[in-house]
């Protein structure tokens, strides 16, 4: 047999994680709770380190290696970059309510640094077996990290629905997996999309396993019709932890649908669409319309996010080069729309609607920041919300799906009106009991107040993002 | 002679009792755990079906895989059933009202 | 020819028929020894598609190691098995029409129309020196070096999250410090007091 060694040097960043992550696990053990801060900091050190790593090994090539288990190109490098930046910002935000709620330990860090590497195995994924490899290393971590806070009834129930939900999930999508390796005889997915393109004969057995994978990812993403898991987990989960999922894994989810439909199924497109027309419809109303009548915050973000995972599928069943650009667009802008918003929710420790009344008299700062998280969600200009779902809009139009442009539209609208019902809680209403005085420590602040600049800034000049997300895509064309 | 699509009805009705028996089984969570494992196991047969079939080796490594990860999935399902029941003294979850996505 | 139908078929049936007992069953306890029937029966079939490396591990891992896990919890946590009859008819007409139209469906795919013998013939046995091991070995530690790596990592974490989920250091048990034990010095226990004999 011929074999190659494969360059090692590609995963570099990968492997400095997983160094580090075991370092930092033995070193855990040693500290004392009051020296656990230790592991924070490590933590960030390797997130920092790795993602410079990525982008000193940087390529504007595509790479396929490791016998074509392993893709690296611009998307890949740009997705991995901000992944590393978001976790960072998860962490700093969750580390002061952590020691609140006495959650604080180790594993906390070492299994969201666990999750990080299952997402950056998963975007540079390149055959269905590493897809699956990684996004089980994120899940497996993700249920851990959801069941964290052992001693609430709330977090394992949600824990145990979320592993049964993403099981099934996982194993609809491996027995999709498995019809297409029978139909193309390869788990490579620049072969088997060659493959796919030769035979026309049993394209419906292909549909058949098409099916199962697009059921299987739309359980992972959580778009309606798969998407019940979602509220629970978000609202069960110790709220580091719904921070963590509600931002970081979406990035990894794009990777996961860009990768396996994009390129491995790109010849089934015209399949693929019709389908993700629906699971995208769907989850546009669902999303927004039972959001207008939670009043738990958090169950709230979870239908919003249903909602902008819509949107992303819009981008992405446009199946051009525009609808990937928005996209990936799209899902950085959301990431960081929504790291901003579940970071103003743990730095108050809110639970439910009213937490959030006369927060302009106790702190106008976080207020305005607020304001500006909850306007890019519902796509105010200037806000960068607002240039994305214009993009997605346009690259849908641009493939003459002019009706489903109107229902996103439509449905968007309808989405303002709980968005801005926080800012108008936040500004209008009084608040009731004073004994509660938010705190904001200082990197708090700088990061929150840069977080929500961001947010405008990049609402001013959508520019410097979009030639990023142009880049990553001008190679694969 | 026993034909591919002998196998793969076979896992196709597996795969089926699976799901099936997830509906049946909402409130007792560890036969759902079991019918997790059923669902693995018929794609299993079907990766191995295809393997054989195709006389390519690289199904039955994927297989390799999902056993390895399939595994670590069940130890993980148990730890969260065991603090499951801790919290509430009965796996009859007749108690799971708290949620209702 | 007509031996291999005859073992497929009786081997298939017993796993259909142990499969459905897993769903089934009424006591928690019965459906795992029918899930380990299910597991025996199909590492049988997977011996008959010449797969011979994962038949026994899958016996090996399965039935050694993750059903008697499942045992082990099942005996661990009590169960009331009188209140899950009750849910378990109020389930049974959803699950039946799922269990139906799922298999249906699939089968009407999976039939002899795509994946008969025609379309996939029945490759001519392997010799016997043939080693399924040392195939698999050779493209697990070349090809598949990645993919295996990861694996490990996976274990890793299941490990750690096993433990993070379920150990809890009660304050109040006594435990022995086995290090400690040993490092105890004659000296810090005994007192050897030199006194003066009395006289009488």
């Amino acid at each position: 047999m011929n074999f190659e060694l494969p360059n090692f040097s590609l995963i570099i960043p990968e492997i400095f994680l997983l160094t580090m992550i075991c370092a930092i696990l033995l070193l855990d053990l040693f500290l004392t709770d009051k020296q656990r801060i230790v592991t924070y900091y490590l933590s960030q050190l390797a997130l920092v380190v790795t993602a410079s790593l990525v982008f000193f090994y940087h390529t504007s090539v595509v790479i396929v290696d490791f016998s074509g288990h392993f893709i690296q190109d611009p998307l890949s490098d740009l997705l991995k970059i901000f992944l590393c930046g978001i976790v960072v910002v998860v962490f700093l935000y969750s580390k002061d309510y952590l020691k609140q709620v006495n959650l604080l330990k180790g594993e906390f860090f070492i299994l969201g640094l666990f999750g990080v590497l299952g997402m950056l195995i998963m975007i540079s994924a390149h055959s269905f077996l590493m897809l699956y490899l990684g996004l089980e290393l994120l899940s497996l971590s993700l249920y851990a990290l959801v069941a964290l806070n052992r001693d609430s009834q709330l977090a394992s129930e949600a824990a145990m629905k979320y592993f049964i939900l993403g099981a099934l999930a996982s194993g609809l999508l491996l027995y999709g997996m498995s019809m297409l390796y029978g139909m193309t005889g390869s788990l490579e997915l620049a072969s088997i999309s060659e493959q796919i393109s030769k035979s026309d004969n049993n394209s419906i057995v292909l549909i058949f396993g098409l099916v199962f994978i697009i059921v299987g990812i739309g359980f992972k993403l959580g778009a309606v019709p798969f998407h019940m898991w979602v509220p629970d987990v978000y609202e069960g989960a110790p709220t580091a932890v719904t921070l963590y999922i509600g931002s970081a894994t979406k990035i990894a989810a794009l990777a996961l649908a860009l990768r396996l439909l994009v390129d491995g199924l790109i010849e089934l497109h015209h399949d693929w669409q019709g389908m993700l027309v629906v699971l995208a419809v769907l989850s546009l109303a669902v999303g927004n319309i039972v959001a207008i009548a939670q009043t738990n915050i958090k169950r709230m973000l979870a239908y919003s996010t249903i909602s902008h995972i819509g949107f992303v599928l819009l981008a992405i069943l446009a199946g051009t080069i525009d609808g990937y650009i928005a996209a990936t667009f799209y899902t950085l802008a959301y990431t960081i729309m929504a790291v901003g918003a579940f970071g103003v929710v743990i730095i108050l420790n809110a639970e439910n609607l009213t937490d959030f009344q006369g927060l302009n008299e106790q702190h106008p700062w976080l207020a305005l920041m607020m304001l500006l998280f909850m306007f890019s969600m519902a796509g105010v200009p200037p806000t960068v919300g607002f240039y994305a779902k214009l993009m997605v809009i346009s690259a849908i139009i641009s493939v003459d799906l002019t009706w489903l442009a109107v229902i996103a539209v439509l449905f968007s609208v309808i989405g303002v009106f709980y968005y801005l019902r926080i800012v108008k809680i936040m500004y209008f209403d009084k608040l009731e009991d004073c004994t509660q005085v938010v705190k904001l420590a200082t990197d708090m602040k700088w990061s929150i107040s840069l977080n929500g600049l961001a947010i405008l800034a990049l609402g001013l000049y959508p520019s410097a993002l979009m030639v990023l997300c142009t880049q990553a895509f001008v190679m694969s064309s | 002679m026993v034909a591919l699509s002998d196998y793969l009805i076979l896992s196709a009705i597996l795969f089926s009792l699976g799901v099936g028996g997830i509906f049946l089984n909402r409130k007792n969570i560890i036969v759902l755990l079991m019918c997790v494992e059923l669902i693995l196991l018929a794609v299993n047969t079907n990766f191995i079906a295809f393997s054989h079939y195709l006389s390519d080796i690289s199904g039955q490594v994927f297989v390799f895989f999902i056993l390895t990860v399939a595994a670590a999935e069940a130890a993980i399902g148990l730890a969260i059933l065991v603090v499951l029941f801790r919290n509430l003294r009965s796996i009859s979850v007749d108690d799971i009202h708290t949620m209702n996505g | 020819m007509l031996l291999e139908q005859i073992l497929f078929y009786f081997f298939a049936t017993v796993l259909i028929l142990s499969a459905t007992m897993v769903v089934t069953s009424k006591n928690p306890i019965h459906a795992t020894l029918f899930l380990v029937l299910a597991i025996f029966n199909s590492a049988i079939l997977w011996l008959m598609l010449e797969a011979e490396f994962l038949a026994i591990a899958l016996v090996l891992v399965y039935v050694g190691a993750v059903m008697v896990l499942f045992l082990f919890v099942v005996m661990m946590l009590d169960i009331d098995i009188a209140t899950m009859r009750a849910h378990f008819i109020r389930y049974l007409p959803i699950g039946l029409v799922v269990f139906i139209t799922m298999m249906v469906e699939m089968i009407l795919f999976v039939g002899t129309r795509y994946f008969g013998l025609e379309q996939f013939a029945k490759p001519v046995a392997k010799s016997a020196d043939y080693s399924n091991i040392e195939e698999l070995g050779q493209v697990l530690y070349t090809v598949h070096l990645y993919p295996f790596e990861i694996a490990a990592v996976i274990l890793l974490v299941a490990i750690i999250a096993a433990i993070t989920l379920t150990l809890r250091h009660k304050p109040n048990t006594r435990y022995q410090d086995p290090s400690h034990q040993i490092h105890v010095d004659p000296k810090d226990r005994v007192e050897l007091l030199k006194m003066p004999a009395e006289k009488l």
